[in-house]
């Protein structure tokens, strides 16, 4: 099957191959071809849309039985998605709200303190993955697969273990969706609304968004990362 | 609007399943799980009023028992992979069951979760909510505001609960916006 058609078929498919850094421009190569010519396997690839395509079939098992290494990716482009361009633009959009007429003052001064509250939460909740959870779980892949000899890994992690990083993962997409019912339900809207409209489908954007984020950390990388661990474990003791 | 997880390792079963679901007013949200992977974090994260589970998802091993994992007010019903009796309890759904059967079990749970969702129908705060809401907004936990109050925790929470069904604001910050902007709390008090 071509590329193409699987982007016709589906749109969205364009955000999982924007996450996977997969340039378009396809012509007439096939998804085999586009993958292999991106070192990408197929496979993963292939779950996503098939999930994009079918919401109600996560293909969870199949996604934890695929690489960490690819997960992380797609989870670490998305963390980029997020803080360079659908959060500051959201941003904006409400710093926009102040010129509109209709909106009383203060409400727009209340709305972006909130969303700023939830920037600084964001920001503090992805550095946490990128700076210690993600790496984690490389250097657990490579000492499974012996890139790093074991006793490395077990002194550089001596104290760490994927239920750590569990202990304060907290809810990201609970603000947003609790900012979309403020401003559908309890703000008095303005007297022009294209621009809020676009902002509220922005924000229900993001909040959909982070679920599917949620998701995947919750129902793959952590039984992954549990899987590996255990398996570590295993190896160890076989030694 | 209830909200649903399904936990069920077959495919056709889970489709089968969301079908009628969805022919139900009442059903608002629903999430699928395939195995016992992950269940933990789903049930704390999305917080369902009705399980819906394949008796093998239950049963299978994880750190904690099941039945610790599911939230106080959850409501479950178990997917049997047998013909059951004739005397079978309500909360059991068989997948031999006729669309019928099924259809009429899974009404009376998704009816029995609405009804007692909608003993207070309107969407207004109590003067009492009202009350609470203000609490929460200036930083309170839900134990200062019993002790305040002179109420018991549990009925903190079950106002909390309200409130934030009635507003669908979840988050302390989300009411504290909400609470100024209807005048419960001024900026000044919070600052």
């Amino acid at each position: 099957m071509k590329m193409s058609d699987v982007v016709q078929f589906n749109f969205e498919v364009l955000v999982v191959l924007q996450r996977l850094q997969i340039p378009f421009g396809f012509k007439d190569k096939s998804i085999q071809t586009v993958c292999d010519e991106n070192d990408m396997p197929v496979e993963f690839f292939l779950q996503l849309v098939q999930w994009f395509n079918e919401r109600e079939n996560f293909p969870q098992e199949q996604l934890i039985r695929g690489d960490a290494e690819w997960l992380i990716i797609y989870l670490h482009n998305t963390h980029q998605y997020y803080s360079h361009y659908q959060i500051p633009r959201i941003e904006k959009e409400i710093e926009y709200l102040e010129k509109m007429s209709g909106i009383p003052d203060q409400s727009v001064q209340l709305m972006l303190e909130f969303f700023r509250g939830y920037i600084r939460e964001f920001t503090e909740h992805i550095e946490d993955e990128e700076n210690t959870t993600f790496p984690y779980i490389l250097a657990l892949s490579d000492a499974l697969s012996g890139r790093l000899s074991k006793e490395k890994f077990h002194t550089r992690y001596k104290n760490y273990s994927i239920d750590k990083y569990l202990d304060h993962h907290s809810d990201i997409e609970e603000k947003v969706f609790d900012l979309q019912s403020i401003l559908l339900k309890h703000l008095q809207p303005p007297a022009s609304s294209f621009q809020f409209t676009n902002l509220i489908l922005e924000i229900n954007r993001l909040g959909n968004d982070l679920k599917d984020h949620t998701l995947l950390e919750e129902n793959v990388l952590i039984p992954k990362v549990r899987q590996m661990e255990r398996e570590l474990k295993e190896q160890s003791l076989h030694l | 609007m209830v909200r649903i997880l399904v936990a069920e390792q077959s495919y056709l079963l889970r489709k089968g399943l969301i079908h009628i679901l969805r022919q139900f007013p009442e059903a608002g949200e629903i999430e699928v799980l395939g195995s016992n992977l992950g269940i933990e974090e789903v049930l704390q994260h999305f917080n369902p009023d009705l399980l819906i589970i394949n008796s093998n998802i239950a049963t299978s091993t994880n750190e904690k028992p099941l039945a610790d994992l599911i939230p106080e007010d959850c409501k479950v019903l178990h997917i049997i992979n047998t013909v059951l009796p004739p005397n079978a309890p309500d909360n059991q759904l068989s997948i031999y069951d006729s669309k019928v059967n099924l259809t009429e079990k899974i009404s009376l749970s998704l009816k029995s979760i609405d009804d007692r969702q909608s003993v207070d129908d309107s969407e207004e705060l109590t003067p009492r909510e009202k009350l609470i809401l203000r609490h929460v907004a200036l930083g309170k936990t839900n134990k200062e505001i019993a002790s305040d109050l002179f109420i018991s925790a549990h009925t903190v929470i079950s106002h909390r609960k309200n409130i934030t069904r009635k507003l669908d604001i979840k988050s302390v910050s989300g009411l504290t916006v909400y609470a100024i902007l209807n005048g419960i709390i001024k900026m000044e008090d919070i600052s």
